[in-house]
């Protein structure tokens, strides 16, 4: 039951309206890029005369959109794989054990979460090339841990507290290494944590430019975004091609929202009502 | 359990914990230290010396680094702007407006979206030759230079960004609503509050916490997240009008070669970030403590 009242028609309207300017930007590029140049040029808004799916097929081929999706997938796969690790390993040691300097390296991790990354991002730079890391998939995975793991620390400790320590107990009675609780106990009840969070920082370093552009120069290791940036200059008169893209470099995470929204959600106001 | 083996215990968590503050340590912190002493030093022939204050000197004489800073002080100015619209449609959707769940997925779904794809889709859609000015030209108005115009383009990319970053304050608006005790929300309306008063008397002190938390994160948004949009809409331009503090960083930093400069105006955007998140929480711890 709507708590609006009578007058809950007077704010549908705007709201569709709203709707609307959120869905049309998606659904015109979606038609551009189905179009023909000349098709476009005489009417921008004309509906495709038929499905055509040259645009997508050059964009992937010739001017290597395919290159640039396979490499943001290695690169986004590798770097959301070793934050869950690396994240769940330090989540679980703060949120369930005792030791000393604990809550100190919390605060480590903490402290790290309001650095945002232009203000490192010279000194990193240069830390990188002194490492030989520039310009190199392990560069640029590393570069994407080092930003995202303090988001994925906390918000895994978060989720982790609300673990009962009695379950912990119980398992090292039973004999348990304190890895074999986080492998045979943490690891399987944190599934749900690690999945939120995964798709967070899969989304963080898949729409990622600006470490990118700076981690990774040239051209044959651009990811998929700092590809579509480069199309931009090479294709301006070719506003299809460009469309169909930009249409590769979204679908993905279309298809991620339509399936996982709820997990998303539940990433972001996490971080709101646990902190 | 061994010696050895009691041993190893004690060490287990110092091992779980080491490479998370491995790397924070020696790819964030670290480097924050190592940017503001850059910044006190020289670029090209002078590199590695100490320059004391020249590079602070030098931005505050840079007319672009000058706009950089008013364009902050715009982000200031339609901060409430950007927190108020998804504040209002959470609202409407937490009070049931018929569809509210579709509501909810539409305008949550540009959030995930690189900005890097928004800014290619307005890209299209705002040329001056493109759709939008179309229709305007249609219905008689001329044509807005929408990108083109220096007074007008800081405007257009802060839309966008707004545009496609409302969706994330609406979930966490939602989140705070969902916190709110129902029954005040009842009782003001059989009391025939109107929609304005039941904002001002209910929902905003009652979420406090959660305005308080979206003005934060609004703001660090608005500052550190637009560089995607800047590169792909405007590139600075025109005329360096929407240069941002990390547009800047990144232009000092790549194209022009000035690592020591571009370090101090890191240190400067961290101030910035600094004192506007601290002016912010204080500003509405009191705003709280007088309702």
């Amino acid at each position: 039951m709507s708590r609006l009242g009578p007058s809950r028609w007077l704010v549908v309207v705007p709201m569709g309206l709203l709707a609307m300017a959120t869905v049309y930007p998606l659904l015109f590029t979606a038609n551009v890029a189905t179009k023909t140049r000349r098709e476009y040029i005489l009417d921008r808004f004309s509906l495709a005369s038929t499905l055509r799916w040259d645009n997508l097929s050059t964009a992937w081929n010739s001017v290597g959109m395919g290159r640039y999706f396979l490499n943001s997938v290695i690169v986004v796969a590798c770097a959301v794989a070793l934050l869950l690790l690396i994240g769940s390993m330090a989540a679980f040691a703060l949120a369930q054990v005792r030791f000393r300097g604990s809550s100190a390296l919390a605060l480590v991790c903490l402290t790290a979460l309001f650095i945002p990354f232009q203000v490192i991002m010279v000194p990193l730079a240069r830390i990188m090339a002194e490492g030989g890391l520039v310009d190199t998939y392990p560069g640029l995975v590393l570069a994407y841990v080092a930003q995202f793991l303090p988001f994925t620390v906390f918000l895994l400790t978060s989720y982790y507290r609300a673990v009962p320590t009695e379950l912990v107990d119980a398992a090292r009675i039973d004999g348990n290494t304190l890895y074999g609780v986080y492998r045979r106990i943490m690891l399987p009840m944190g599934a749900p944590a690690l999945l939120s969070v995964g798709i967070l920082d899969a989304l963080f370093c898949w729409n990622d430019v600006l470490i990118a552009l700076l981690m990774m120069p040239s051209a044959g290791h651009r990811t998929l975004m700092v590809g579509i940036t480069s199309l931009r200059g090479q294709y301006s008169a070719d506003i299809p091609t460009f469309a169909a893209g930009v249409l590769i470099a979204g679908l993905p995470v279309l298809v991620t929202y339509l399936f996982l929204q709820r997990q998303i959600a539940d990433g972001v106001t996490a971080g709101a009502t646990k902190g | 359990m061994s010696p050895v083996g009691r041993r190893a215990e004690r060490l287990a968590p110092y091992v779980l914990v080491a490479p998370a503050v491995l790397i924070i340590v020696l790819l964030r912190l670290w480097p924050l230290g190592l940017g503001v002493s850059f910044s006190f030093t020289g670029d090209g022939d002078r590199n590695g010396a100490t320059v004391g204050l020249g590079n602070y000197a030098e931005l505050i004489g840079d007319p672009l680094f000058r706009t950089a800073l008013r364009n902050v002080g715009w982000l200031v100015v339609l901060l409430p702007v950007a927190v108020a619209i998804p504040g209002l449609l959470a609202t409407f959707i937490h009070l049931r407006v018929p569809g509210h769940s579709f509501f909810r997925s539409v305008y949550f779904f540009p959030a995930v979206l690189s900005p890097v794809i928004v800014g290619a889709i307005f890209n299209l859609l705002l040329a001056f030759d493109g759709p939008l000015n179309t229709v305007l030209g249609g219905s008689g108005a001329g044509p807005v230079d929408w990108l083109g115009d220096p007074d007008v383009a800081i405007f257009t990319v802060v839309g966008a960004h707004i545009w496609a970053t409302s969706g994330m304050a609406l979930v966490v608006f939602l989140a705070g609503f969902a916190t709110l005790d129902s029954a005040l929300l009842d009782a003001a309306r059989v009391d025939g509050a109107s929609l304005a008063r039941m904002i001002w008397h209910v929902i905003i002190p009652g979420l406090s916490r959660t305005i308080q938390f979206v003005v934060v994160t609004t703001m660090i948004g608005m500052l550190t997240s637009m560089f995607g949009l800047l590169y792909v809409m405007t590139s600075g331009g025109p005329e360096g009008s929407t240069y941002l503090p990390e547009y800047y960083i990144w232009v000092q930093q790549g194209q022009m070669s000035r690592p020591a400069l571009a370090s101090a105006a890191s240190t400067v955007l961290f101030l910035v970030m600094l004192v506007v998140g601290l002016l912010q929480v204080g500003l509405l711890r009191r705003a709280g403590r007088e309702d």
